[in-house]
């Protein structure tokens, strides 16, 4: 049975070697390939759900806070509507005020607050004086942008 | 090897045909169902298999000009139960008695319920409040699903009702702002889809919204919910204290058509509303803008208005009452029959005599007088944001029945009929330097996302010049304050104008004993900031407008003026040149 198969040449046994480890390599590569190809759907269905679900749990956190947020906004209403008001001034003893005594004074009322600086308007840029026209020179010369 | 060979016989063609026939009629049969009728089964398919609703939009809220909420929408459940899930007793009863307890139902009460139903899906309770709710679908009970929807609430409670109106079930406006702006509050509906398993029960994870809501806008009125108030109190007391039928108070700002208060008796009131009751349904009418009332002698105000400004009169005219004035041998008589003899059209006004304002009609021409009650806007509907808004009737030249004395009647309030609002907004033109500006209860509407849009005020025409209405408004001034006595419309302490009016009520052929009583009366005089129309209907004491309705407004323009800090001042009009 042995002499089935002669002894391979020097050339043959270098071909030999190397040709089964090839063809493996390749195979396994395209295997993975495929493994891979064949995963990657269901990986991708798997999140696409997972995020559907947890997307579907955050809208449904979404309109339960709405409906607590209009709730709130329904009691602020009542404690504030003018019934409830009189109602707790009579509770607390306050009576209706009297007549008002209107006050005429010749000085200038108080000036209004002062505002910070950031709700200010900026400086007029319009009232500036114009440029000098040398100065567009400058544009010709490739100068980084202010 | 021997070898067999099948002899051929025709007898195989028999079992073949056989065969062949009956996979031809099944392949027919299964082209009619998958391809002819596909569409009829997959929809029969789907009805089974899908349940959908509506999904209500939130309504906008209404606000008013100060942005406190008068209407508001809350979240709220629809609660139903699968009458199909509740077919098994034993998940039946364990379901029942929780949502019966959650809802103070009788658990028996609720089987029956649903076991009588035709329906697939039974509607148990609309606009179970959110918590409520949210705990039950939380509970995962046999057959209960939750749909969300949205139920008004009304913080300030029966305040402005009769200008809030009222929506359905359908969260579709029905009455009032609710109604004539239902595009803008309601929004857009969305729908919810859900699979049902075989027992028609929803399967979990399987709803999905199929169409979102789009939220509506919210608006802002120009009502003040305390000058509001304020007015449909007195209203109430007026009424009462005058054993009137009912009555109607309006309050402008003369100066952009801004309606700052808008009460109308009888009227809708959610606390005592009861829609079973067909009565009811004409609670949901805005009587001052549907309804027509003779305007009697407030009416000279508009004669004397158009008289000054086509420069046939001036306040200083004078001519001579004898008492009654003879059109085509019919004679129009002094509402109270006294002969005042040598008089001004000031005093015409002040005296309310009719023969005067026959006068001034005269000297205008009925044309040109037509055509002024057309330019201060009477015959047509003002175009506020009310629903069934009534045009007016102006007896005209060439209308079934006209006669020439009607022009005359109509110079001082008869045969002719406008709503309260009509005539507010025509008195408001002639004192605000002569421009018709249209009524508006809607400020401004905000967007879901906060884009604000405001409303102009809009002036639809200039009846007359500016120095017309400055004589007017100095003309209405003597009104209230004559020398000599108290007016009883003259409020305490601001200087105001205005004009009374006692009409009868109009029946065929004639008038009867029933009364209109009415003021109209505008502060301060100089620069006014608001103007009040009071009217009282049928009161039984038979007051006049001077007596009844007068009162009414002179506390009225104290108490809001105050509200408004405007600071007693002024002293006289002064007619500008």
């Amino acid at each position: 049975m042995a002499a089935i198969h002669p002894p391979l040449t020097k050339e043959q046994k270098k071909a030999g070697t190397r040709a089964p480890l090839g063809a493996n390599v390749w195979v396994l590569a395209g295997m993975a390939i495929l493994g891979i190809s064949a995963m990657l759907p269901v990986l991708q269905n798997s999140a696409a759900t997972s995020q559907g679900f947890r997307t579907q749990a955050i809208e449904a956190d979404k309109a339960k806070l709405n409906g607590e947020i209009r709730t709130l906004e329904a009691d602020v209403a009542s404690l504030t509507s003018l019934a409830r008001i009189q109602r707790r001034a009579q509770e607390i003893g306050l009576e209706p005020g009297a007549k008002p005594i209107y006050v005429s004074v010749s000085e200038p009322g108080p000036a209004p607050a002062k505002l910070p600086a950031q709700y200010l308007p900026g400086p007029d840029r319009s009232s500036e004086a114009p440029a000098a026209w040398w100065q567009s020179l400058n544009t010709w010369v490739p100068l980084p942008a202010r | 090897m021997a070898q067999y060979r099948a002899i051929e016989t025709r007898r195989v063609w028999l079992p073949a045909a056989f065969f062949g026939a009956f996979a031809l009629l099944i392949f027919a049969r299964l082209f009619q169902l998958q391809v002819l009728e596909h569409s009829s089964y997959a929809s029969t398919a789907q009805q089974e298999l899908l349940g959908d609703d509506v999904i209500y939009a939130r309504r906008g809220a209404i606000l008013d000009r100060n942005g406190n909420v008068l209407a508001m929408s809350v979240d709220t459940w629809d609660i139903y139960v699968s009458s199909r899930a509740w077919k098994d007793p034993a998940r039946a009863t364990a379901a029942s008695e929780a949502l019966g307890k959650a809802l103070t139902i009788d658990p028996a009460e609720l089987r029956r319920t649903v076991a009588a139903s035709k329906s697939v899906d039974v509607l148990i309770r609309r606009d179970v409040d959110y918590e409520v709710g949210k705990t039950l679908l939380k509970a995962n009970l046999t057959g209960i699903i939750g749909l969300p929807n949205t139920a008004r609430v009304n913080p300030e409670g029966d305040t402005a009702a009769s200008v809030l109106g009222l929506i359905g079930l359908d969260n579709t406006g029905l009455a009032g702002i609710e109604a004539a702006l239902n595009n803008d509050l309601q929004g857009k509906p969305g729908r919810a889809v859900y699979e049902r398993d075989t027992t028609g029960e929803p399967i979990p994870f399987a709803q999905h919204v199929a169409q979102k809501p789009t939220a509506g806008s919210d608006l802002q009125l120009t009502i003040d919910r305390y000058i509001q108030q304020l007015v449909e109190r007195t209203l109430d007391q007026g009424i009462k204290d005058h054993r009137a039928q009912g009555g109607d108070i309006i309050v402008m700002d003369p100066t952009n058509g801004d309606i700052l208060a808008f009460a109308s008796r009888p009227g809708l009131q959610y606390s005592t509303l009861n829609l079973d009751d067909p009565k009811s349904m004409e609670l949901l009418r805005n009587r001052a803008v549907t309804d027509l009332y003779e305007p009697g002698s407030v009416m000279k105000v508009v004669t004397a208005s158009g008289a000054i400004d086509a420069g046939v009169v001036s306040p200083d005219t004078t001519y001579v009452d004898t008492g009654v004035a003879h059109i085509y041998e019919i004679s129009l008589k002094n509402w109270d029959d006294r002969v005042y003899g040598t008089q001004t059209m000031t005093q015409v006004l002040q005296n309310s005599i009719n023969t005067g304002a026959v006068f001034m009609v005269e000297k205008l021409g009925a044309k040109a007088f037509q055509s002024y009650l057309d330019a201060f806007g009477f015959g047509k509907p003002t175009g506020i944001e009310l629903t069934g808004e009534a045009d007016g009737i102006i007896r005209r030249p060439g209308d079934r029945n006209y006669s020439p004395v009607d022009v005359a009647t109509q110079a001082f309030g008869q045969s002719i009929s406008v709503t309260p609002l009509q005539m507010i907004t025509a008195i408001a033109a002639s004192i605000n330097g002569g421009k018709l500006y249209k009524p508006h209860l809607v400020k401004s509407i905000i967007a879901p996302g906060g884009k604000r849009t405001d409303r102009q005020p809009e002036v639809v025409a200039k009846p007359i010049r500016p120095d017309t209405s400055a004589t007017i408004r100095e003309m209405l001034d003597a009104v209230v304050n004559p020398e000599g006595f108290r007016y009883p419309g003259a409020p305490r302490d601001y200087r105001a104008g205005g004009k009374s009016g006692t009409a009868n009520v109009p029946i065929p052929n004639g008038y009867d004993d029933r009364q209109i009583a009415s003021f109209i009366g505008f502060a301060p005089v100089d620069s006014p900031k608001v103007i009040i129309l009071v009217k009282l209907d049928q009161n039984q004491d038979l007051a006049t407008g001077t007596q009844a309705a007068a009162p009414i407004f002179a506390r009225l323009a104290d108490d809001i003026l105050h509200y408004l800090g405007v600071a007693p001042g002024a002293t006289k009009a002064v007619a500008k040149p």
